[in-house]
């Protein structure tokens, strides 16, 4: 399909097509005029099955004379990615918008603006998106002229959320700062009475600028950064991170006892992430019984996270080429009665709490994200699977030991908080069963690393991995001496945000919590 | 004269001291639950010593109502429990103050703390008051109904609690009829949904979207905040007296000291069905506590009818 997709690109666009080049296995990328580049992304998103998975721009002035704008698209089903590249001379020449016809492009476009300064002409929403009223308006920190230590001037700026009028509409502002001890983010609903009209949700107060930070460090430093992009992800943001840095070196299979060690830590987080976001959910319908009891499962996954590695948020487990020590050697005997315990336990409350009709009642119907709209903003994890999109990074692009292991992906369709959980409680099951294969199949000696000793220079590749909330997507472009040159990061939880504040409408305002837990989304990955 | 004065006093004292043990006891309770140890459960009596001590911060925009309404609250709850003693030798008013003045002591209460919620402008307390105020409207003629009941039972004939609590008070099992039956499971839901228990709200809850009673007290600290907390305790405790000496009226004719042994023990026991309930039910979207709300009108009804069929 591919090579049939390619023969008809350079046919229609034969005129305007720079140059098409694959790189690691499945990446291809095609550079186009700034003319042609909105109508070649809208050919590839009509003609193949394919959601956009990133956009990003690259300040590639040191090396060809101008910014770099890549539009990824991800042939899920067939594990290709397909890359379209154009670049301009300056922040000046301007590029038309895709996000009339490609809604996931929306927020990718706001950001380029904020942080590159690159405007995209027929955006149906240009205002601010990561910037604050308090930060200059054409101050663009990720050119690489700007220096990260710079102190900008305070500026006073009015920012407007989108207004919705009538009577008895009444807007609720909700936050920075929660009752709760979570991240800040500030929600604004328009209400009439209970039911919201409408959510907006202003993310970015903890931006710590990943980005630029990382930028012109050795790629081995960077791989701390990775592991700070989202607290309870820090594993599989480090292992997508190091994915990339290991193909831009040709490594394209780490030594197998690595692989599996990988599988099985990729597992364990996505065992006290979903513990944890299940016990969320019930402590906000106040089923303090069952929150009880996830709660403390969760401990015990990272009670065994910190027996297996000293780390209960699997910090320092990875590194490029492999992972830094044999933490599962002879463990067999502390993981797998650990696995028992957990199945039994969990099995017996999920009983419990799926016998309860006032609890089922609560999550039932409550935040129905639809089809559609999953598939048109690209929503991942959890939350597609939930409402009917099948997609899952571990079967698509199967990394660490994932193509030797047997587990089912679930799915279900009605996209309510009821499914997500299910989907949650399923996956635990699928993890359980995935660490107990890992384990058995894990060949008993062997090399764990294989060091990345040095980087080509300006050579990139993609990182993606399954984190516990989706999908996580990095892109990565070495610079000289071994230093990184562009770290773009795009996590689940950037994609889900939107789909979240979609969810809401027309539910009520005591449910907003809810659906909020179902997601659960990161805003330190999201704010970076 | 002197004796009203002592009995007055004593029967404040005894609210007093019991009102924030019952929360403490309940959220003890689910705390074990909950594989924790829970605070000790006298934690309440230390938190309002507390807020007693600091400062008080009152937005700018509020009115006098916002400072008035702590004191409000506090004493027409604090009188309503007048009317409702721990022990019939308590009365202090004798047949004055019926039923239908505890009800509406706790509704000016109320009222007042619905105001407040406004008064400062927060989106927040706001929310509160208007859901404060539907579900008050909804579990109102439950409680006045159930109660209007009790009062035509033969063996009471009147609304004044001392004539309820004579009435039930004969040894025996004379009190039980099926029309108590329903009348006492509807009770208990109008206890919860009064006291802002799940399944209508949740107490210990940190959401301040899904608040009704914590919502409305957003705005408050310092002592004001001590009093709205203390007046709530109060109101709890008034409710299960109630339960405990119209619907478990054994051996409150008993001598002082029994009786009032009895009645504490009795409290307790209230107070672990309630964390019980607490424990093994969700909190309730919030439009669906209108059927919760129509559950326990229909007990009141069935009971108040079942009354005139059976007779008692």
């Amino acid at each position: 399909m591919m090579l049939k997709l390619m023969d008809s690109i350079k046919e229609g666009f034969c005129k305007d097509i720079i140059k098409t080049y694959t790189v690691n296995k499945n990446e291809t990328y095609i550079e186009v005029s700034n003319e042609a580049v909105k109508r070649l992304c809208m050919f590839i998103y009509k003609n193949i099955e394919c959601s956009l998975i990133n956009l990003f721009a690259n300040d590639e002035r040191e090396v060809n004379d101008g910014f770099s704008v890549y539009y990824s698209f991800a042939a899920k089903k067939e594990g290709e990615l397909i890359t379209v590249k154009t670049t301009i001379s300056d922040t000046s020449v301007i590029i038309p918008s895709v996000t009339l016809e490609i809604p996931a492009a929306n927020l990718y476009e706001r950001e380029i603006r904020d942080m590159m300064g690159i405007v995209f002409e027929g955006h149906p929403d240009m205002r601010e998106f990561v910037f604050h009223e308090n930060w200059p308006w054409d101050l663009h920190p990720l050119q690489k002229d700007f220096s990260a230590s710079r102190k900008p001037p305070f500026e006073n700026r009015r920012q407007d959320f989108v207004r919705i009028e009538g009577s008895g509409v009444f807007e609720i502002p909700v936050g920075p700062v929660h009752a709760g001890i979570i991240e800040p983010g500030h929600f604004r609903f328009s209400v009439a009475g209970e039911p919201v009209i409408n959510l907006e949700a202003k993310l970015f107060y903890v931006h710590k600028g990943i980005e630029k930070l990382c930028e012109e460090k050795h790629f081995e430093k960077v791989f701390f950064m990775s592991e700070r992009i989202s607290g309870d992800e820090s594993f599989s943001n480090s292992l997508a991170y190091c994915q990339a840095i290991e193909r831009i070196a040709g490594i394209y299979d780490v030594p197998e006892r690595a692989a599996y060690a990988r599988t099985i830590f990729c597992e364990l987080e996505r065992l006290y992430n979903h513990i944890g976001d299940i016990a969320g959910i019930c402590l906000d319908v106040a089923y303090i019984f069952a929150n009880g009891q996830f709660a403390m499962m969760r401990r015990w996954c990272q009670m065994l996270n910190e027996e297996l590695t000293g780390s209960r948020f699997l910090r320092s487990v990875n590194f490029p080429g492999g992972v830094r020590r044999e933490f599962i050697k002879d463990k067999e005997k502390i993981v797998l009665p650990a696995m028992d315990r957990l199945e039994k336990e969990f099995s017996e409350t999920v009983d419990i709490i799926k016998s309860n009709a006032m609890f089922i009642d609560r999550v039932e119907n409550t935040g129905v994200v639809s089809h559609t709209l999953a598939v048109e903003l690209n929503s991942v994890g959890p939350a597609a699977r939930a409402a009917g999109v099948h997609d899952d990074a571990r079967v698509n692009f199967p990394y660490a030991a994932y193509d030797k292991i047997k587990f089912e992906v679930p799915n279900h369709n009605n996209g309510d908080v009821n499914c997500r959980m299910n989907t949650k409680i399923e996956e635990v099951a699928q993890s359980i069963s995935i660490i107990r294969q890992a384990v058995e199949l894990m060949p008993s000696s062997g090399g764990i690393i294989e060091p990345v000793e040095s980087l080509e220079p300006y050579k990139h590749a993609f990182g993606i991995t399954e984190a516990p909330r989706g999908e996580n997507c990095h892109w990565v472009m070495s610079g000289e001496n071994n230093k990184i040159f562009r770290y773009k990061v795009r996590t689940p939880s950037f994609c889900n945000w939107p789909v979240l504040c979609h969810a809401v409408k027309g539910n009520i305002i005591p449910d907003f919590p809810l659906i909020n837990k179902s997601f659960n989304l990161s805003y330190s990955g999201n704010d970076l | 004269m002197f004796q009203g004065i002592v009995k007055i006093v004593v029967q404040l004292i005894i609210t007093a001291a019991l009102a924030p043990l019952v929360s403490g006891i309940i959220k003890k309770l689910k705390a074990r639950v909950q594989h924790r140890k829970g605070a000790s459960v006298f934690q309440g009596y230390f938190d309002l010593l507390k807020l007693f001590k600091k400062d008080v911060v009152v937005s700018h925009n509020a009115s006098w109502i916002f400072t008035a309404t702590p004191y409000i609250y506090f004493v027409s709850i604090l009188a309503a429990s007048l009317f409702v003693p721990a022990i019939p030798q308590l009365f202090s008013f004798g047949f004055i103050g019926d039923a239908v003045l505890v009800v509406y002591l706790i509704a000016i209460g109320r009222f007042f703390m619905a105001l407040s919620g406004m008064d400062t402008g927060s989106t927040f307390t706001g929310m509160g008051s208007s859901r404060e105020m539907m579900i008050s409207a909804l579990i109102e003629p439950s409680m006045m109904l159930v109660l209007f009941t009790v009062g035509l039972n033969p063996l009471v004939g009147s609304l004044s609690f001392q004539a309820i609590y004579k009435g039930f008070a004969a040894p025996g099992w004379g009190f039980v009829s099926p029309s108590y039956l329903l009348l006492l499971i509807s009770m208990l839901i109008i206890v919860i949904a009064e006291t802002a228990r799940i399944p209508v709200d949740d107490p210990s809850t940190h959401l301040e979207l899904t608040m009704v009673h914590e919502a409305m007290l957003l705005e408050y600290s310092g002592r004001h905040l001590a009093l709205m907390e203390i007046s709530a305790s109060i109101k709890q405790l008034l409710l299960i007296t109630v339960i405990c000496n119209v619907f478990i009226p054994f051996g409150s004719n008993a001598g002082v000291i029994q009786a009032l042994g009895l009645y504490v023990l009795k409290v307790l026991v209230i107070s672990g069905v309630i964390a019980v309930i607490e424990i093994n039910s969700v909190k309730l979207r919030l439009f669906s506590v209108p059927n919760h709300a129509a559950l326990a009108f229909i007990l009141a009804v069935l009971g108040f009818m079942s009354s005139f069929v059976f007779g008692r």
